[in-house]
């Protein structure tokens, strides 16, 4: 059984101030629906990846919420697992069909994170750690600003590797017309930025922002579609002082062995790749714990343009979360439509020439949770 | 932060951690803070390895960023934790202070 990728839908990634939680997800609902060939009444169930709506608004059951309000008369499902909520949703909808339960699927990342103070969406976000962490008032910067510092210790990587993958993600992001920050910025922008928790600053931070994703996943043997080849999902410690190391994010590597083997690819065979640059350090991390370069040079990779558009092996043509946004349970959705967009060979400016292999990486919290799909034509 | 109940329940392994010493494996100065820890910004966090080969995540106090390396030996010591609101019960919890 084969399972496709029919239908696919983005809204603009922002602090969307007069469009509510619903208002997003029916919106790139409605457009992978249309996108696909499938109508509402085909769609057996909604997997809904969201992480904190119902912390900020009160608002829980987005699964029935949701299928209910597209009118799909079916199941509804919500899937939290963190910033891993979207890859999550989308992995369980994989299995649903896999399993026969069900032919046609929708999955729908949103998050809405603007009604909210900043104080309390980072209070929310912290969720995402140890109970131990959020005694300490360990945020999510300064959980990752400590992998920065032992990857710095360790490895020698810079503030200027750390900034490069701000500076490309921005150039990328400004030819996105989705993007929560169309624009390119310098790399002496980057490192004069106000620290949030040294070593990272402000541009080493990826935003709060509104956004919803969707995809339309069947098991149909007809009609056209991009592959999901690979489905997998690694976890660790939630604890980021009990993982047995703080430069790498050991569930990655698990994470993408497993999806890598399902598609009977290696990871030389990737020819775009949307990872979770939550924070500058991230990407750097991915970049080693994929095998797209060796352990520790993760910085000086993607500094020498390596991971640029019209480099070796483009990464984040998105924007990644930095410019694109991170609406958090949308991401791992978006993911999948970025990639499946440059498959289908419709994402305009920002196309990979010859694009036909894929693999999205979306992590929760410090590396708890990873999710690794690998997309294929 | 937490419930009078959690507090109670939490106190009891309060004991089993003071005078441990141990060391500071990575730390960061916070200037952006979550609700309750407004009132402390800056504010320096590492991971912390004690004898035991246990790390927890610690707020470090009585020191400058300037002064850690990796390494750098300190000591636990029991401070407040976050901000009580006047009619919550007080919270406290373990530190580490360099030694």
């Amino acid at each position: 059984m084969k399972i496709k990728v029919a239908g696919t839908g983005l809204t603009k990634f922002g602090e969307l101030w007069d469009k509510t939680l619903f208002d997003l997800a029916i919106e790139a609902a409605m457009e992978s629906i249309k996108d696909s060939r499938y109508t509402v009444n085909d769609i057996e169930a909604v997997f809904v990846g969201n992480m904190i709506y119902g912390r900020l608004s009160g608002q829980n059951h987005l699964g029935a919420a949701i299928a209910s309000i597209l009118k799909i008369k079916g199941a509804g499902f919500r899937i939290e697992g963190a910033c891993a909520s979207g890859g999550l949703a989308v992995h369980l909808a994989i299995q649903s069909l896999l399993a026969g339960t069900y032919k046609n699927v929708l999955v729908v990342g949103v998050e809405k994170m603007t009604d909210a103070s900043i104080s309390e969406v980072t209070s929310a976000l912290m969720g995402a750690g140890s109970e131990s962490e959020r005694k300490a008032g360990l945020t999510f910067p300064a959980l990752y600003a400590l992998m920065a510092k032992a990857h710095m210790i360790k490895f020698g990587t810079t503030r200027k590797h750390l900034a490069s993958v701000s500076v490309k993600n921005h150039f990328h992001g400004s030819l996105n017309p989705k993007a929560q920050f169309p624009y390119e910025i310098t790399e002496e922008k980057a490192l004069n930025s106000p620290l949030i928790s040294s070593p990272l600053t402000l541009f080493d931070t990826s935003p709060i922002t509104d956004g919803a994703a969707a995809c339309v996943l069947t098991s149909s043997n007809s009609g056209p579609g991009v592959f999901i080849t690979g489905s997998a999902v690694a976890t660790d410690t939630v604890d980021l002082s009990a993982r047995l190391s703080l430069t790498e994010i050991a569930a990655t590597k698990a994470a993408a062995q497993k999806a890598l083997k399902q598609a009977g690819v290696e990871i030389t065979d990737i020819k775009v790749a949307e990872v979770h640059d939550c924070f500058t350090i991230a990407e750097i991390m991915a970049m080693e714990d994929l095998g797209f370069c060796k352990k520790g040079e993760g910085g000086k990779y993607i500094h020498s343009g390596a991971t640029n558009l019209r480099g070796k092996m483009p990464v984040n043509t998105s924007g990644g979360l930095k410019a694109c946004g991170h609406p958090v349970g949308a991401t791992g959705v978006k993911q999948i439509v970025e990639i499946t967009e440059q498959l289908r060979k419709r994402s305009g400016k920002r196309q990979v020439d010859g694009a036909n292999v894929g693999l999205t990486q979306n992590v929760g919290g410090t590396g708890a949770t990873v999710v690794v799909h690998i997309l294929q034509n | 932060m937490s419930s009078p109940v959690e507090i109670w329940r939490n106190h009891k392994k309060l004991k089993s951690y003071l005078n441990k010493v141990g060391k500071v494996i990575v730390w960061t100065k916070i200037f952006v803070a979550p609700g309750g820890f407004e009132h402390q910004v800056p504010y320096l966090v590492g991971i912390i390895q004690f004898e035991d080969g246990v790390r927890m995540p610690l707020q470090i106090v009585d020191c400058e960023e300037a002064d850690l390396k990796p390494n750098k030996q300190v000591i636990t010591v029991i401070r407040k934790i976050g901000k009580a609101k006047s009619e919550e019960v007080i919270e406290y919890g373990i530190k580490v202070k360099p030694q």
